[in-house]
């Protein structure tokens, strides 16, 4: 019966057809190391905040006046397992952005930017800037203290465009901060627009933005550990069963680190200062921003000088953008480029430096080891083109 | 492989930092004594005494919202019955400020401020604190409005042991969702070593293996 | 033997996501239930001196409307009903509560204390379509198949409390 109905169906959809040239007959390399499974576990991460997502629309109340009880009270003890789901919205939105953080480094570890994949790359790149936002509107949600003062000093940042030489004196970083919050502060218009850019545009935005990164990963293929393209008609290994499995176990080994800190381990992704309600007169004595924002915000902290701080840390972003234009070297994947390996480690340590850095307090000292790890991470971005040409010489040498 | 060993470590260390315990992060850490600490951990049996307690002391200027516990004053207004009636246990924070403004702003005129709510507050500031600010609120917080109003250790335990209650959930619930995660940990774990093991055995009749 | 292991390891897989899959679902549908705030509110007391004779005034308990009746002393009434379940129940009560849904499709019945076309004494009309009860909520004519719910309810001196087991020991 359940047979005749599959196929009554499959005559008329071909999904069967759709599940072979996706599934079964795509080939794939043989070799794809374990750092590959986080494109997958980044998948399900969001499918996980989509729907808890859903959920706690339910219950929520964007009233400034509200929306604390609503989250603290309704959420957190009256509705029955509001509790576990939000605990995994909250949880899961930082697994989320540090599996996407691991996913961009394995592609910058992999050369996975290299053509064909350019454009993969770079909607990758929109995902994670579209991703920092879902993250910085649905931060404010809540409404409690951290919430309401991380806004405020998020909102002030572009005012730093303010202090520049020239173009300061249009004021253009203040106009942004204002149409930002819809006002002169921060208060219902805010916490709106930000439910409504939180739950509809951002993550609509994000689904279309995943679908066409998967449909380029199709397109593209999948890079191969030791840089070597495949040659599908010869080689490579179907994607379902062969890695669709090993994924999947390692997605289950994911999901069980995932679920140890929803239910033991909240104190973090559920920071204490922020079940004090929204005080616009008092500041709490710890005030920084998420971790994912961190190496961002060291960076802006640690140059004296507030434009160029500004400036410093939208550059990060924007070369991060065009590195599969900065490295136009042959090779590809580190583990063929010793030169190369060497700047990701320095990439890779500078930012988690910047990120720790950013929890400690604003010492001199730690502005100066700031802005040593700021020149670490320039200097990826400036090396990269270097010993690009440097293999580039070398392989024309060889005569490739 | 070396390779792999320092990623991981690298990549561990990092998010342990973060997530699990900063050694950079330096705060302020509040004893209470071994037997004092006993009793405000101890919601079962002393949190409703807490309460009690807390009537008498602390409801002249805070409030519990979310146990339905609102100021002296507040309670003794006509129109709190009603409130409540319609409300049930949590008037809304808007409906009460504007109905109780009168009462509200009577406490802003002695204070400064109007004295925080209560609710969550166990969450915010953690046992150790709570119990010496509410012993020496000035030692604690230099310059606060809060009057020292108890003397006695156990008694301010009990009202700590009162705040945590209404702040966490009982101890049968927490048994509850210790058990659901064991469980669901458990299930992944198992799924894994399932899946990696039915893989093989899928990869050698397909030959891939 | 070979071939059987791995079958089963197919089934365990298969089985175990399946449970996973019922397990993830329960949190969610959990959801759905009541709240403990919307459980509150399930107890309302109604001052009697405050009605008066012969009228019925509407209150609201665990969200839906109730009627509490008040009739005059030495009330007679001459209609006939299809069952006299309620009125047995509410034997010697004066003051007492009835659910305001009428049993065929949940409108709110209007009492008309002079009666309604054939009915020339008081009786409960649901407009809806077209049914008839009693003043202790049993039917009289029309499609409702059964008398109206009564909550449990108790009477203290001069308090009736809708939602506390009394006279009446659980909603009927």
């Amino acid at each position: 019966m359940i047979g005749r109905i599959g196929k009554w169906i499959d005559e008329r959809a071909h999904l069967g057809q759709l599940w072979q040239s996706q599934m079964s007959d795509y080939k794939v390399p043989k070799n794809l190391t374990f750092p590959y499974a986080f494109g997958i576990m980044a998948l399900v991460a969001f499918a996980i905040q989509v729907i808890t997502g859903i959920f706690l629309t339910m219950y929520y109340q964007p009233d400034i006046n509200r929306a604390f009880d609503s989250v603290n009270y309704t959420i957190m003890r009256d509705v029955p397992f509001m509790w576990l789901i939000r605990q995994i919205h909250a949880a899961g939105a930082n697994f989320f952005l540090a599996v996407v953080y691991l996913h961009i480094f394995t592609g910058i570890y992999y050369n996975a930017y290299k053509k064909p994949r350019e454009l993969t790359w770079i909607v990758g790149w929109l995902i994670y800037f579209v991703l920092l936002m879902t993250a910085l509107t649905g931060y404010l949600l809540p409404w409690g203290q951290l919430s309401y003062w991380g806004m405020v000093v998020t909102a002030e940042i572009p005012t730093s465009i303010d202090s520049a030489p020239i173009i300061g004196k249009l004021k253009i970083g203040e106009t942004i901060a204002i149409w930002m919050r819809g006002g002169y502060e921060i208060g219902q218009i805010t916490l709106g627009r930000f439910f409504g850019l939180h739950i509809w545009l951002l993550p609509l935005l994000l689904m279309g933005l995943v679908m066409f990164h998967l449909y380029l990963v199709r397109a593209a293929g999948i890079t191969s550990p030791d840089g070597r393209e495949i040659d599908k008609k010869k080689e490579g290994v179907p994607f379902h069963p062969y890695i669709t499995l090993k994924e999947g176990a390692f997605l289950m080994g994911y999901l069980a680190l995932f679920f140890y800190f929803v239910f033991f381990h909240m104190s973090h992704f559920l920071p204490a200062d922020n079940y004090d309600p929204a005080d616009p007169f008092r500041t709490p004595a710890h005030i920084a921003p998420e971790w994912y924002l961190l190496a961002y915000y060291t960076v802006f902290r640690s140059i004296p000088d507030k434009f160029l701080g500004f400036v410093a840390f939208n550059l990060i972003l924007i070369l991060l953008l065009v590195l599969p234009f900065l490295d136009f070297s042959p090779k590809r994947s580190a583990r063929n480029r010793p030169l190369f390996f060497a700047l990701f480690v320095l990439l890779i340590v500078s930012s988690m430096a910047l990120t720790i850095l950013g929890t400690m307090q604003p010492t001199t000292t730690n502005a100066i080891l700031g802005l040593i790890f700021t020149l670490g991470v320039f200097a990826f971005f400036i090396g990269v083109p270097i010993i690009s040409y440097i293999e580039l010489r070398q392989y024309r040498a060889k005569g490739g | 492989m070396i390779k792999s060993v320092f990623f991981t470590l690298l990549i561990g260390g990092f998010f342990f930092i973060l997530w699990i315990k900063n050694p950079f992060l330096h705060r302020e850490v509040y004893e209470v004594p071994a037997q004092q600490a006993k009793i405000a951990s101890d919601t079962t049996n002393h949190a409703s005494e807490g309460k009690t307690l807390f009537q008498s002391y602390c409801q002249a200027c805070h409030s519990v919202r979310y146990d339905g516990v609102y100021l002296s004053a507040i309670e003794a207004n006509p129109k709190f019955a009603d409130l409540k009636q319609q409300y049930g246990k949590l008037i809304p924070l808007d409906v009460y400020k504007s109905v109780f403004s009168e009462d509200l702003k009577a406490l802003k005129d002695s204070f400064g401020k109007v004295p925080p709510d209560l609710s969550t507050m166990y969450l915010v500031k953690g046992q150790g604190y709570l119990y010496n600010y509410i012993l020496n609120p000035n030692q604690v917080l230099p310059g606060t409005s809060m009057p020292k109003v108890i003397d006695d250790p156990t008694q301010t335990a009990k009202i700590v042991a009162y705040l945590k209650s209404v702040s966490e959930p009982a101890e049968r619930e927490k048994e509850k969702r210790a058990m659901m995660g064991i469980g669901t940990i458990a299930y992944f774990t198992v799924m894994g070593f399932l899946i990696y093991i039915w893989r093989r055995g899928v990869l050698k009749r397909k030959g891939l293996l | 033997m070979e071939s059987s292991r791995r079958d089963f390891l197919g089934m365990a897989v298969m089985g175990m996501g399946l449970t996973g899959l019922a397990f993830a679902l329960y949190p969610f549908v959990m959801s759905l239930a009541p709240s403990a705030a919307s459980l509150q509110g399930a107890r309302v007391e109604v001052d009697i001196n405050s009605l008066p004779e012969g009228q019925v005034r509407v209150f609201s308990w665990k969200g839906k409307p109730v009627f509490v009746v008040k009739l005059p002393q030495g009330f007679s009434w001459g209609g006939s009903v299809r069952s006299a379940q309620n009125q047995s129940l509410l034997k010697g009560q004066d003051v007492y509560a009835m659910i305001a849904v009428c049993t065929h499709l949940g409108c709110v019945p209007i009492w008309k204390p002079q009666g309604e076309g054939d009915f020339k004494f008081p009786v409960f009309h649901c407009p809806c379509h077209g049914g008839y009860y009693s003043p202790w909520g049993d039917v009289i004519a029309g499609p409702p198949p059964k008398s109206l719910s009564l909550p449990p309810q108790s009477r203290e001196a001069n308090k009736l409390v809708i939602g506390q087991e009394g006279f009446i020991k659980e909603q009927t």
